[in-house]
């Protein structure tokens, strides 16, 4: 047998454990239903109920952040992240949550939020602007 | 429709939109007539030839003139322009606005097309035989590329995306139905804070010559199939294969330095995708480069070199496509958004990915695969088969970030691995095991054959002291904490600098020729060596030592309370520093925390003192973005931010007022923000406690400065001179006591410092005393910050092995062109004798 094949062998042999291994760490999506029934960390996507109080009080404890979300099959939770609040949540269009279920909280591990397009912000403020308009 | 808008400037919008439709029109013809030099017969006819360079020359300068219509706009504030309102504002220094203007996709496009461009003339200058038909393909690149930047309609679908299209056509409002909107659009948007850095000055036009510069060796690689000069084209492409590495490699570093010094994610490297995107085609050119010096030196391993070479083009596109079609979205925060360029950029990549793939078909029985296998002791094929563990690096790169990618196909909903910043470390450390164990122990291998007996004694000794300085180091820096596979990704690394120190000596003794590789070798290995300790031992030293008020029905998840509560001027003790809030300044738009760090020794001597000032942006349009500051140290850093503060916006800070709490009109109102108050009785000299220090009352002035008020005969006014200490500051503060019109009244005053409001509220004679009244702000209302404080050791190893390794890159360039530069004089085919050289 020639060399490279064998190599060859060895490199798909890695690649497959790489796939595998890969696809065995991804977690999957879910709701804050199945959140209860594992104790695995999964990913939640859902929306900031802004409704409800965020609760970030750093002079009690600076390493505590408490709000509710609605996941995107409408089922509300709350939810606790051991941190700070993230600059700008209330403004989050949409959450990504990384956690596991503890009682009837969701601990969150890492929170991944959209804001409205930040970067390009293609919304013009107009509110000045039709102040003005009724003056005229 | 015909609306007459006022105060539009069109003109440098319509020039620039010419320009771009020239920069299409003009590549598009330079790769048909380059196309038809390459193919054609009759060799004298030089006509396609002539057209295809004057339609290059075009395509440059309508490049440069599109360059200068977006900068002219930018630089002008013409926020009619979408682009220049998006991403500047009147305020943004000139520096910035050079910032601001890559900083959206059409600006990144452009910048890549220019460098395309600068890159193509070089090519025209220096090509010589090979000029034709790798400006078939630079061109093709160019025509893909500028396509991105048109802008306009057609068939119903708006191909690629315009800088020059206007405010009015890109948003919807009904404010653009008025003919003097411009009135009312005073200021752009302002540029991203995180990107008001130095380094995003520098980083994106270095990493995009990176990305534009690997045309170079695709285009040699095609060319060479295309025109049957299957080995020829090798020799000519390493020098630029290793100029894409280097300014690359550059310009990914250059962006986990911004990363490090303006990012709060806290760290230099966050395997996040955008950062992968332009990783991985790095390492893939990088095992490219390494195969095609093999197959230069033995003839062994020609299509593996060909694929890498090819594929790490490909790759640079498909890099391109994840952190601009917006299919990242839901798993980076900093990928672009979706500008409608989906199937325009999907079409990029499987346009090349397809003159990949029909190529090598096309050619394959005439590939010049070796008939003779590599022996077992020869650098080529360990060389390979180290090259093969760098791609498949690549790809668990490739697999993990394209997870959105899969779905998308697939129809999946898979979501990404929950931790993979872990599972990344942990592969990567893994794939860095081989690879710098490969890049050790091949340096004692020789091309062709080698000694084995004396191959395995110099081995097996230097594997020896490496074990041995592993050992110390892993000891000393607390790797061994970690998992297994760092600690051998250490001794792989060490093992990597010995080796090739060794070669760098021998290179000193003579044979030159080794040393470019040998230093980039080394500077790689310690960068690996820096990454592996700074990232794998940082530690978060923010943890308060002072215990921590407990929320209730809180148990603790992860061990995440990384971040500490700071009172003003109240010392905290953190990590083996005294660390207090000392106060703020501002700016204006950076709002600067001055945060004092003090070390003492165990007989309480001082024996270091800075201050660090970490900085939070509140800005009205951006929201709040926090940088960081980082006390450089030469074995490690200490990197501060701040993660939470009260801050006003922008308007607020303006006004230049930054405590809280403070409304002076309504004294009722006022007291809310205090405890309930104490009154004292106090003599002469007395002192008063309170809870962070004490108060002297030292005197009486009889003659105290009121503003405004004129006082009458009978009149009195009495200041009460008191001397406030607390947390080691005096402060002075002078409540006044006054008698008018047989009314008493009496002005308060406040150290806001130490969350005081002091009121001189009577005279008592028959006891010879004064009364005071002492109000103390409650904990919740004086100033604060949370912040994050982490160490990261031995972080210089990282950037350090960074320079040294483009210095080795730089040695290796001068070298191969040199080579080059020597065959071509003796105009003999780029093909040296095996065994000849290294």
């Amino acid at each position: 047998m020639k060399k490279s094949s064998i190599l060859g062998i060895i490199v798909i042999a890695v690649a497959i454990a790489v796939i595998i291994s890969t696809y065995s760490n991804t977690s999957t999506y879910g709701s804050f239903k199945d959140a209860e029934q594992t104790k695995d960390e999964l990913h939640i996507v859902g929306h900031l109920n802004k409704d409800k109080q965020l609760y970030y009080e750093p002079t009690k404890d600076a390493n505590y952040f408490s709000f509710y979300m609605r996941d995107n099959k409408g089922e509300e939770c709350k939810v606790v992240f051991t941190g700070t609040k993230p600059q700008d949540f209330e403004r989050s269009e949409q959450i990504v949550l990384t956690g596991q279920m503890r009682g009837k909280e969701f601990h969150a591990s890492k929170i991944l939020m959209k804001c409205p397009s930040k970067y390009t912000q293609d919304k013009l403020e107009v509110t000045e602007a039709k102040a003005k308009q009724a003056n005229i | 429709m015909s609306t007459d808008f006022q105060g539009e400037h069109l003109m440098p919008g319509h020039l620039g939109q010419f320009f771009i439709i020239l920069s299409f029109g003009s590549a598009l013809l330079s790769t048909i007539s380059y196309f038809f030099a390459t193919t054609q017969s009759n060799k004298l006819d030089q006509s396609w030839f002539r057209l295809g360079r004057w339609s290059f020359y075009v395509n440059t300068f309508s490049v440069v003139a599109i360059g200068c219509c977006l900068f002219y706009i930018i630089y002008n504030h013409l926020f009619e322009y979408h682009y220049a309102w998006a991403h500047s504002s009147s305020t943004l220094p000139v520096y910035y606005i050079i910032s601001s203007y890559w900083e959206g996709q059409e600006g990144s496009f452009w910048l890549w097309t220019f460098w395309q461009a600068v890159l193509g003339n070089v090519l025209i200058w220096r090509a010589k035989s090979w000029e034709k038909p790798v400006m078939v393909v630079v061109g093709l690149s160019q025509v893909l590329l500028s396509s991105m930047l048109i802008g306009v309609e057609i068939l119903g679908s708006r191909l690629g995306s315009s800088p020059f299209i206007l405010l009015r056509d890109a948003i919807e409002g009904p404010i653009f139905s008025r003919p003097d909107y411009m009135q009312y659009v005073k200021d752009g948007n302002g540029l991203n804070p995180l990107l008001q850095n130095y380094w995003m000055v520098i980083h994106p036009p270095t990493l995009f010559l990176g990305f534009a510069s690997m045309i170079i060796p695709f285009a040699y690689a095609v060319a060479g199939l295309w025109q049957r000069r299957y080995k020829e084209w090798v020799a000519a492409a390493i020098p630029y294969a290793l100029f894409a590495v280097m300014i690359l490699g550059t310009g990914i570093i250059m962006g986990s330095f911004w990363a490090y010094e303006s990012l709060n994610f806290g760290g230099f490297w966050n395997w996040d995708p955008v950062e992968n995107a332009s990783l991985i085609p790095w390492l893939v050119l990088i095992a490219a480069v390494h195969v095609l010096i093999v197959f230069k030196n033995t003839g062994h391993s020609y299509f593996t070199a060909t694929l890498l070479t090819l594929l790490s083009f490909v790759l640079v596109l498909y890099a391109s496509f994840l952190t601009r079609s917006g299919i990242l979205g839901e798993t980076s925060v900093h990928a672009f958004t979706d500008l409608g360029m989906f199937w325009h950029l999907v079409v990029d990549v499987l346009v090349f990915l397809g003159i990949t793939v029909g190529l090598l078909i096309w050619r394959w029985k005439e590939l010049p695969f070796s008939k003779k296998e590599e022996e077992t002791y020869s650098r080529e094929f360990w060389v390979f088969v180290g090259s093969a563990f760098l791609a498949l690096s690549c790809l668990q790169l490739v697999i993990v970030t394209s997870v959105p990618v899969w779905n998308a196909i697939f129809k999946t909903n898979i979501a990404p691995p929950t931790n993979p910043i872990t599972l990344y470390n942990i592969f990567q450390a893994g794939f860095a095991v081989v690879v710098t164990f490969f890049l050790g122990f091949t340096q004692f291998l020789k091309y062709k054959k080698t000694d084995a007996t004396r191959f395995y004694i110099t081995t097996l000794l230097y594997l020896f002291v490496a074990a041995l300085l592993t050992a110390v180091v892993v000891y000393i820096t607390g790797l061994y904490k970690l998992k297994l596979v760092f600690m051998l990704a250490m001794f792989g690394a060490i093992y990597g600098i010995l080796a090739n120190s060794k070669i760098l000596a021998d290179a000193f003794k003579g044979k030159f020729k080794l040393a470019g590789s040998a230093v980039a070798h080394i500077g790689f290995a310690l960068l690996l060596v820096g990454a592996l300790i700074a990232a794998g031992t940082s530690k978060v030293v923010s943890q308060n030592e002072t215990g921590i008020i407990q929320v209730k029905d809180f148990d603790k998840a992860g061990d995440a309370r990384e971040n500490i509560m700071l009172y003003k001027n109240q010392p905290v003790d953190m990590g083996g520093y005294k660390v207090t809030y000392i106060g703020d300044s501002l700016v204006a738009p950076n709002h600067y925390f001055k945060v004092d760090y003090k070390k003492y020794n165990e007989a309480g001597k001082l024996t270091e003192h800075f201050v660090l000032t970490p900085n939070s942006q509140a800005n009205a349009k951006m929201g709040l973005v926090s940088s960081p500051d980082t006390k450089h140290y030469l074995l490690h850093d200490l990197y501060t931010h701040i993660t939470a503060a009260p801050i006003k916006e922008e308007e607020g800070l303006a006004a230049g007022s930054t405590e809280i709490g403070h409304d002076e009109h309504d004294a009722t109102e006022d007291d809310k923000h205090y405890n309930p108050p104490v009154v004292y009785e106090a003599s002469l000299g007395d002192t008063i406690r309170f809870r962070e220090g004490y108060m002297v009352l030292t005197g009486l002035n009889k003659a105290p400065k009121l503003q405004n008020i004129p006082l009458g005969k009978n009149d009195v006014a009495v200041g009460a001179q008191l001397q406030i200490v607390s947390h080691g500051i005096t402060y002075k503060a002078e409540p006044v006591f006054m008698i008018k019109g047989g009314n008493t009244f009496d002005f308060a005053r406040k150290v806001d410092d130490v969350g005081l409001k002091l009121r001189f509220s009577k005279i008592i004679p028959e006891k010879n005393k004064f009364e005071l009244t002492i109000y103390q702000q409650p904990e919740s209302q004086k100033p604060y910050i949370v912040m994050r404080a982490i160490n990261f050791p031995y972080i210089n190893f990282f950037w350090s092995g960074t320079i040294i390794m483009v210095i080795g890159f730089l040695m290796s360039i001068f070298r191969r062109s040199s080579e080059l530069k020597v065959v071509e004089v003796k105009g003999k085919p780029a093909k040296t004798k095996a065994g000849t050289l290294v």
